[in-house]
């Protein structure tokens, strides 16, 4: 404790505040007609511990209570409409089937054109080839 | 010795003396402090009683964690905050420094009381918490209870005070030596 401080608390004491006897007996009298005010219901509030299987028996009774009635306006008010299951798995009648169009398969032909043009090129080249060859006989 | 703690478990269990030896550890230090934040010490005998009052009618919600001089505290604060401020913050009328409660209550000093100059400076919230700190020892979290106020603003609020105050004493002192010297000369 620094001297600041030592005189804060001097100065303090030298503040001459003594209760007077009226004080004493003003508080006296007014803590004899004050009553506590205790906090209630803590105790209320918690249930006590042997009868836990009680709150845990309303709660199940609860929940199916919740699921039944779930269930139960479900299936009224959605209506699920009647399965029906056909007695045959063929047609009844054969004759679209017998009556369908033939079809006439043929393969389509496209290489044709260009093979007969590959053997005309060829005959071609074959004429020049003879063509050239009988210059050459004469130049030399 | 009991101690305060000890004494309101009494109180609550139905001890009818066990209030009456805390209205006789606290009424005086309540009282000195309300005289320095009350604008006559009628106000702060009824501050006192009322805080008396409703520490008896709140026991139950003393929550033991704290110490009760911070309990208490609080309650005296809240007391003298709601108290009818001084005539003369309404009207013309000056105040006359002789009627100031603290200035009566001084025992006869050549120097100024600091707690007077605190009064002069400070405001309310400082001038408590430095009361807190420097004659009741609380600590700075108590005092952060007490004033419902953080840790924080405790603490700076601490430091400021006791600069303001440091620097006005320094101040005072000079000028009493001054004065000293020139009488010499």
């Amino acid at each position: 404790m620094d001297e600041f401080e030592k005189r804060l608390k001097r100065d303090a004491d030298a503040i001459l505040a003594e209760a007077s006897p009226e004080l004493r007996a003003r508080i006296h009298a007014s803590l004899q007609s004050t009553s506590q005010v205790r906090p209630a219901g803590k105790k209320a509030e918690t249930a006590p511990a042997n009868l836990w299987w009680a709150s845990s028996l309303t709660g199940l009774a609860a929940a199916i209570m919740v699921i039944v009635l779930i269930n139960w306006n479900r299936a009224d008010s959605v209506p699920v409409p009647a399965e029906t299951i056909a007695d045959v798995t063929v047609p009844a009648d054969p004759d679209p089937l017998l009556t369908a169009p033939m079809l006439d398969i043929r393969t389509a032909d496209f290489t044709s054109p260009l093979e007969d043009e590959l053997v005309k090129l060829q005959s071609d080249i074959e004429k020049a080839r003879e063509s050239v060859k009988k210059d050459l006989d004469f130049t030399f | 010795m009991f101690t305060d703690e000890q004494l309101v478990e009494a109180s609550l269990d139905g001890s009818a003396g066990a209030f009456d030896e805390i209205v006789g550890r606290y009424q005086e230090r309540l009282l000195r402090f309300l005289l320095t934040r009350s604008s006559s010490r009628a106000d702060a005998e009824d501050a006192v009683q009322d805080t008396f009052i409703n520490a008896y009618r709140y026991l139950a919600s003393y929550d033991s964690r704290w110490r009760f001089s911070t309990w208490i505290y609080r309650i005296a604060i809240r007391n003298a905050a709601r108290q009818r401020r001084p005539e003369w913050h309404d009207s013309d009328v000056e105040l006359v420094d002789d009627s100031d409660p603290l200035k009566e209550c001084m025992a006869h000093s050549e120097r100024e009381n600091v707690w007077l100059a605190a009064k002069r400076l400070l405001s309310n919230d400082s001038y408590d918490a430095m009361w807190l700190r420097y004659v009741e020892d609380l600590s700075v979290k108590e005092i952060s209870s007490a004033l419902e106020k953080s840790a924080s603003w405790t603490k700076v609020t601490l430091l400021r005070g006791r600069r303001k105050l440091s620097t006005e004493l320094a101040g005072t002192t000079t000028a009493a030596e001054q004065r000293q010297s020139y009488g010499r000369i």
